[in-house]
């Protein structure tokens, strides 16, 4: 669906992804990592400064203009809603630009302003609607298009949690219909949930690329113990630990959770001391992906 | 044009008329304030001429009426050029973005979806009241022949000054800002425009017949008209130029829109 090879542009530098069609990849990144340059080059709105890149099989640059419905996006403060009018109104001008007929759109209208739950506001003008309340708008303006692609820049910011549950669950569908979506967003958390792929993005580089269970696997089987001791720091050196901390009657370790497991740590120390307290944290997707990001820039600064 | 294409260009203007009317009497008051901004211009020109009686041989009336194809043809161009006028707006707000991404041609939809009836309004409304003051006075017969003429003069002025819209949009593709050279270019001409353009010194004119062309917008169209003596210094042929300059004029800015389109950069976030 999507192909991007050594693709350059601002901070994107030598690029490489393949999106399969039917996937909902998720791109995840801090503000400033490309996550809207890379959607732009996706769209054509922006030439690659080197590189190569098909959208649906046609140099988007080239073509832009020529996806009509095959390509949905949205991106934050280039809203498809013209300000003055209501919802309907501003959905019912995409549908004559976009020649979607009319029978569809009411069908459409009436499914998505069903499910963003936008009815009761539909008569108000776009530019009087909140942050969240227009978001539910511009989302179905997209998904109204029926898109084979679509592509979404931080579809989630303003959206509160029956918004969000609504929107991600149309995506789940559409998808399963094989639409393929990409979508950014800062939230790690969130979208690792909901995508079929994430992919990480940091200062223009893809540091990961896959599902969230493969990075999990990959990079993050690293756990983490902590111990209140009521006695002596143990002697670990048997234990083939990542490294461990100790703060007056605090013991922190790391360990890889496939090399050794939490019952033989605590075992060892338990024949050496006591212990008041034990807590085994798991790390979460936004600390992997700080450990990724030195993982790498380790390996990069070796390969130097 | 496809039915299709006709039918979006009417729903379109549709909602264009349709905004008008909700807000009517803010709508009136802004034609209004457009209509008495220009005409205080007017009003120096007749103060003016009460003193002097003629400036280089044209008298108050004869002002008038070479005023008036310029508010005309500001008026009707203005419809369908204020996506142009106000591209720096149009790129910044992203609706520049926005159209080039929908299946649509991207100059249709600039022209299309944004069209100042305000202006078009306050500036025709005057063009129209400064042609019915004149038109009587200033000894033209007219006939079917002028009639086709001042048609033909008027579809020509409008092109002029869209071309040069056109010409300064595509230049904002190139340059971040192009405001300032509007300014110099576009409107301060036009203030030229409003008098005869053998009152100025020879550069002046130069820039005004040759390079923004704003002499054949008005003077010279006025002067097939009105015959006065000051034409006697430029070919006659200037008298017929208008719509072939406007064409092409038009046809050069609409290919150099189209070559410079694929350097256009979306701006980031």
């Amino acid at each position: 669906m999507i192909t991007l090879e050594s693709v350059s542009k601002f901070i994107i530098s030598d690029f490489h992804i393949h999106i399969p069609q039917g996937e909902c990849v998720g791109l995840i990144g801090v503000s400033g990592a490309g996550k809207t340059t890379l959607l732009k080059l996706m769209s054509g709105l922006l030439a690659p400064k080197h590189g190569y890149i098909r959208t649906i099989g046609r140099n988007p640059v080239r073509e832009k203009g020529t996806y009509g419905r095959d390509m949905g996006i949205f991106l934050t403060g280039k809203s498809n809603l013209e300000n003055q009018d209501t919802a309907r109104e501003a959905l019912e001008m995409l549908c004559h630009v976009y020649r979607i007929p009319k029978e569809e759109f009411h069908r459409s209208y009436e499914a998505l302003s069903e499910r963003f739950a936008f009815r009761e506001y539909e008569e108000k003008r776009i530019k009087d609607l909140s942050l969240g309340q227009r978001m539910r708008v511009e989302l179905a303006a997209v998904l109204m298009l029926k898109p084979k692609l679509l592509l979404l820049d931080e579809p989630d910011i303003g959206l509160d949690e029956n918004g969000k549950a609504a929107f991600w669950k149309i995506l789940e569908e559409e998808r399963r219909k094989g639409m393929t979506i990409v979508v950014s967003s800062h939230n790690p958390v969130e979208i690792s949930r909901h995508c079929s792929r994430i992919a990480l993005i940091d200062e223009g580089k893809l540091l990961f690329y896959g599902t969230e269970k493969r990075l999990r696997s990959k990079y993050a089987s690293m756990d983490i113990m902590q111990l209140k001791l009521d006695g002596k720091i143990p002697d670990l050196e048997d234990l083939p630990l990542k490294k461990y901390e100790a703060e007056q009657d605090m013991l922190r370790l790391f360990y890889d959770a496939n090399l050794v497991s939490a019952a033989e740590i605590i075992g060892l120390i338990l024949k050496q001391t006591q212990v008041k307290e034990i807590q085994v944290i798991k790390p979460n997707l936004t600390d992997m992906i700080m450990q990724l990001k030195g993982v790498k820039e380790d390996e990069l600064n070796r390969g130097k | 044009m496809r039915s299709d294409t006709l039918n979006l260009t009417w729903i379109y203007t549709k909602k264009i008329m349709k905004a008008w009317f909700q807000y009517r009497s803010d709508a009136l008051l802004r034609s209004v304030t457009v209509f008495l901004r220009e005409a205080t211009g007017i009003i120096v020109i007749y103060f003016t001429l009460l003193k002097f009686d003629s400036l280089n041989g044209w008298n108050m009336y004869e002002m008038f009426f070479l005023y008036s194809l310029l508010f005309l043809t500001y008026g009707i161009m203005i419809i369908f050029f204020t996506g142009l006028r106000d591209f720096g707006r149009t790129v910044r707000d992203g609706s520049f973005d926005r159209y080039i991404l929908r299946p649509r041609g991207l100059l249709f939809q600039i022209i299309f979806a944004n069209a100042d009836w305000f202006a078009a309004v306050g500036h025709g409304g005057l063009g129209v009241v400064l042609f019915l003051i004149s038109a009587q006075k200033v000894g033209i017969e007219w006939n079917v022949w002028y009639a086709v003429y001042y048609m033909f003069a008027i579809i020509g002025g409008v092109l002029i000054q869209g071309a040069i819209f056109l010409f300064l949009a595509t230049l904002n593709i190139y340059l971040l800002e192009t405001s300032s050279l509007k300014e110099l270019f576009y409107f301060n001409m036009r203030k030229f425009a409003g008098y005869p353009v053998s009152l100025f010194q020879k550069p002046i004119q130069i820039l005004m017949i040759y390079v923004v062309p704003f002499a054949f917008v008005n003077y010279f169209p006025s002067q097939y008209l009105l015959r006065k003596d000051d034409m006697q210094q430029y070919p006659e042929i200037f008298l017929y130029l208008t719509p072939v300059i406007g064409i092409g004029m038009y046809i050069a800015a609409y290919f150099f829109w189209r070559y410079s389109i694929r350097f256009y950069k979306s701006s980031g976030n």
